[in-house]
């Protein structure tokens, strides 16, 4: 019966107010930005058809508020999820301070079975702003800090322009499968994004 | 814990709780009590095989027993589920059987008096059993009694020898219980009982020593009598009750013509000998009269607005809409001196139409109440200045923030960045708020801060930027619309509490509207596990405003302001639109996200006027009940002073 029913994959993107959350979003299902998204109230999502080889999958994408006043809607919103985005703005050191909060009220919050290997993956946005002159964040420093948090795939994104955000997504989607139980019958080890990506500037996905 | 009690009366859990520990108090007092205390009671109405179904598979209904219990004036209602053979033959395993037994405690109706009971309606579907929906003063529900062995007319019947059993005028299946019509009656009701009153929770209030101890089931053994009730502090008295004016229209007419169990020599023949008989067909008549009038504006047709009735839809909306109030108009609402002589009436003609654009202005500060009713034209202008030296000292307070001070304070950093990204990003689409440099988008930015310095402990939070756009939009006057904006936030403030009390009690109280007036589909939410209404968030958190263009917006926030049929609104119209869509979400068998998508998608495509219209019919027919179900202190009223209104709902389901 498994094997019958196209797969969902559950996605959920936490970060601080104004980070780009919705707008990542967007740019990888509608290939679209908009200067006037509006600040995201409760949440919503959006899906994507993704291929792996032979099989469909559906990526259901949820984009929440960002203030952390709302958080304790989480424990609605983040259940059953496969994979969390961690998306922060090179250019607001907070952001990038604030994403050790977000891990953990996630992890507290979903609270999935297995919190050590429970797959995120880390976005830098807003690379594009000001020519890079307003970056804050180095990359290096948020490389260091995926890497203590056990290796977290990392890319520097830039939701405006598309920047990286194919593969960003590809990579999101592979490890949300890589943390699917093993009902599934068939797990490819290289997957096939629709569209395919163009080259990452990054530390790479590590799975 | 009692606070809570008290408010937190349709708790089921809660409820099942306090019934448990109510008969255990009652085994003591009937131990302490000597049989001298004691009299007989005596079993006026039995029927067996009364099921309730809690959710639509019928492996999961319970059958039981239903009786009258007379005991000296008074009359009690009991429903003790069977013990033995459901359990085994359905739900053999451990954990099932505690859930069962769980739920069977939950659903037991223990000892109700007839005093507490509100109405009962009457359900005589054309295919299945006939069944009855007990409602108590409280609000409360019972869940709906199914009589598969017949005997609803012969209950009806029974009921009616002993106790005040009035139809509600518009609709004959609606019974109405203890109308205290009587004046010796009433005269009883005044009397003050030395017993426990709370104001909401009609049900706990009854005294541990004054409920029957029939509740266990190990007694159901046929006979009609059943011992130690004590009496001694329960006769004569009578559940004191606020009058509704619209109780006092009830007449006992005879049946409609075309009632389908209308027969000679029925035990129904009891109740149609009643006081005030009308024609029936005259009666029909009426009735097609009123059709998009005042139709529906009376208790118990709630539920005609079900889907399968559709087409009666007609029947039970509320009054047409109004064009929105003009100047002429409003000037006749005004004294000489520019006070509002009639604000009830103004209110109404608002609740039905709204205000023409221009006029809001005016408007808008006296339903937000920046300005007093009563207040004078001269009182308005000296207002309006000496608020405005107020707005400007509390606006130089950060405005006097110097960049060196402000880099060590991070808190005032971090209010201040999270409004700027929030006012570029709120209704750049209307041309008020949209190109570069838009004056207007930094006096919401001026304001804002403003406000999160006047209410610091609150401070700013995401949702605010929608709910002052259109106040700052119709002001045009930053100090106007910063009052203005806080006299709404005095409302809606708990909305944005760091704990969301304000949003948990408005999803708890909408759970339970729902509960009360489309109970398939709070049976449908519950199963499928959305009773926590996240879906409705954004409806509820800025009030409409993502879900409407701009313009209507407006309109349904002028509408909520006049607090006319409640205060509560929004959330009667949240109940309509869901009940508009029940079809859809029951049919398609939506899940949590698949409900959430859908609701979020209605952005844009509600029809307003007709959503409105049911609502009030909505907010008409629950009356008291749907007012009951609204805890104390929930948004947008205003707090309650001692408090007590805390994040005890959170878990409904």
């Amino acid at each position: 019966m498994a094997s019958r029913r196209r797969m969902l994959l559950k996605v959920i993107i936490l970060g601080d107010s104004g980070v780009g959350k919705t707008s990542l979003m967007n740019q990888y299902v509608n290939k679209k930005f908009s200067n006037q998204y509006k600040a995201t109230i409760g949440a919503d999502f959006l899906t994507k058809e993704v291929q792996f080889e032979d099989r469909l999958f559906t990526l259901q994408i949820w984009d929440t508020a960002g203030q952390e006043r709302f958080q304790s809607l989480g424990v609605a919103f983040y259940r059953g999820a496969d994979c969390c985005v961690l998306v922060y703005d090179v250019n607001v050191m907070k952001s990038f301070d604030d994403l050790n909060n977000w891990r953990e009220e996630f992890l507290i919050q979903a609270s999935p079975s297995d919190p050590e290997n429970f797959p995120f993956v880390v976005l830098g946005n807003k690379i594009d702003v000001d020519g890079g002159n307003s970056r804050v964040v180095s990359e290096k420093k948020a490389k260091a800090w995926c890497a203590s948090k056990g290796n977290i795939p990392y890319f520097e994104t830039s939701a405006k322009e598309g920047f990286n955000v194919e593969a960003a997504f590809e990579c999101i989607a592979k490890n949300a499968l890589k943390n699917e139980p093993e009902e599934e019958i068939y797990l490819p080890d290289t997957i096939d994004v629709v569209g395919g990506g163009r080259q990452q500037r990054s530390s790479g996905c590590e799975c | 814990m009692h606070e809570t009690d008290q408010h937190d009366l349709s708790d089921d859990a809660d409820y099942a709780a306090s019934q448990g520990l109510r008969s255990n108090l009652q085994k003591e007092a009937a131990k302490r009590s000597g049989p001298s205390e004691t009299s007989g009671a005596e079993v006026v109405y039995q029927k067996d095989n009364v099921t309730i179904h809690p959710t639509q598979y019928a492996s999961e209904r319970i059958s039981g027993r239903l009786r009258l219990i007379k005991q000296g004036s008074s009359l009690f209602m009991t429903w003790i589920p069977y013990k033995s053979s459901h359990t085994s033959n359905d739900v053999g395993q451990g954990s099932n059987a505690r859930l069962f037994e769980k739920e069977r405690n939950l659903y037991t109706i223990r000892a109700v008096p007839l005093t507490d009971v509100r109405s009962i309606r009457r359900h005589t579907p054309t295919l299945g059993w006939q069944y009855l929906i007990v409602v108590l003063s409280s609000g409360l529900a019972f869940p709906p009694l199914y009589f598969y062995n017949g005997g609803v007319k012969e209950f009806l019947a029974t009921l009616k020898q002993h106790v005040f059993l009035g139809r509600s005028a518009d609709d004959s299946n609606v019974f109405l219980v203890n109308d205290l019509q009587d004046p010796l009656q009433r005269s009883l009701s005044s009397l003050e009982l030395p017993r426990v009153v709370s104001v909401a929770n009609g049900t706990s209030s009854i005294s541990a020593s004054s409920v029957p101890s029939i509740e266990d089931s190990d007694k159901i053994n046929g006979d009609n009598h059943v011992g130690s009730l004590r009496l001694s502090e329960y006769s004569g008295k009578q559940r004191q009750k606020s009058h509704d004016p619209r109780d006092l229209s009830i007449q006992v007419p005879s049946l409609p013509a075309n009632a389908p169990d209308k027969g000679p020599g029925d035990t129904e023949k009891d109740l149609t000998e009643a006081p005030v008989a009308s024609d029936p067909l005259e009666k029909t008549q009426c009735r097609k009269e009123k059709h998009g009038q005042e139709a529906a504006t009376r208790v118990g047709t709630f539920e005609l607005v079900d889907c399968k009735e559709f087409d009666r839809l007609s029947l039970v909306w509320g009054k047409p809409r109004q064009p929105p109030l003009g100047f002429e108009e409003w000037a006749t609402f005004l004294d000489g001196e520019g006070r509002i002589m009639d604000s009830k009436a103004l209110r109404k003609r608002i609740f039905y139409g709204g205000v023409e654009h221009s006029l809001r202005k005016e408007v808008w500060k006296v339903l937000l109440g920046f300005h007093a009713y009563d207040s004078t034209y001269a009182e308005r202008e000296y207002l309006k200045s000496i608020k405005k030296a107020e707005y400007e000292t509390i606006k130089s307070q950060w405005q006097s923030i110097s960049p060196a001070q402000a880099k060590k304070f991070t808190k005032f950093r971090e209010r201040k960045a999270l409004i700027d990204k929030d006012v570029v990003r709120t209704d750049r689409s209307i041309s008020f708020y949209d190109g570069d440099d838009n004056p207007n988008v930094t006096l919401l930015r001026d304001i804002l801060l403003t406000y999160s310095f006047y209410n610091f402990d609150l401070g700013y939070c995401q949702g605010m930027s929608d709910l002052l756009s259109p106040i700052l939009f119709v002001m045009e006057c930053e100090s106007e619309s910063f009052w203005c904006f806080v006299a709404l936030m005095e409302r809606l403030g708990p909305n944005f509490n760091r704990d969301q009390n304000g949003m948990h009690s408005q999803l708890f109280a909408l759970s339970k509207l729902v509960e009360l007036l489309d109970i398939p589909l709070h049976n449908y939410l519950k199963q499928a596990d959305c009773l926590n209404y996240f879906f409705c968030f954004r409806w509820i958190l800025i009030q409409f405003k993502r879900e409407l263009e701009y313009g209507m917006t407006m309109r349904l926030w002028e509408v909520l302001w006049t607090h006319y049929l409640s205060e509560h609104f929004h959330l009667y119209l949240s109940v309509a639109i869901l009940k508009r869509h029940r079809k859809k979400i029951m049919g398609e068998q939506m899940d949590f996200d698949t409900l959430l998508k859908f609701i979020n998608e209605l952005s844009g495509h509600l029809d307003l006027d007709s959503a409105l219209r049911d609502a009030e019919a909505l907010c008409i027919c629950a009356g008291e009940n749907g007012a009951a179900c609204i805890p104390p202190g929930t948004p947008p009223s205003l707090p309650v002073e001692n408090g007590f209104l805390n994040s005890q709902q959170d878990d409904d389901d």
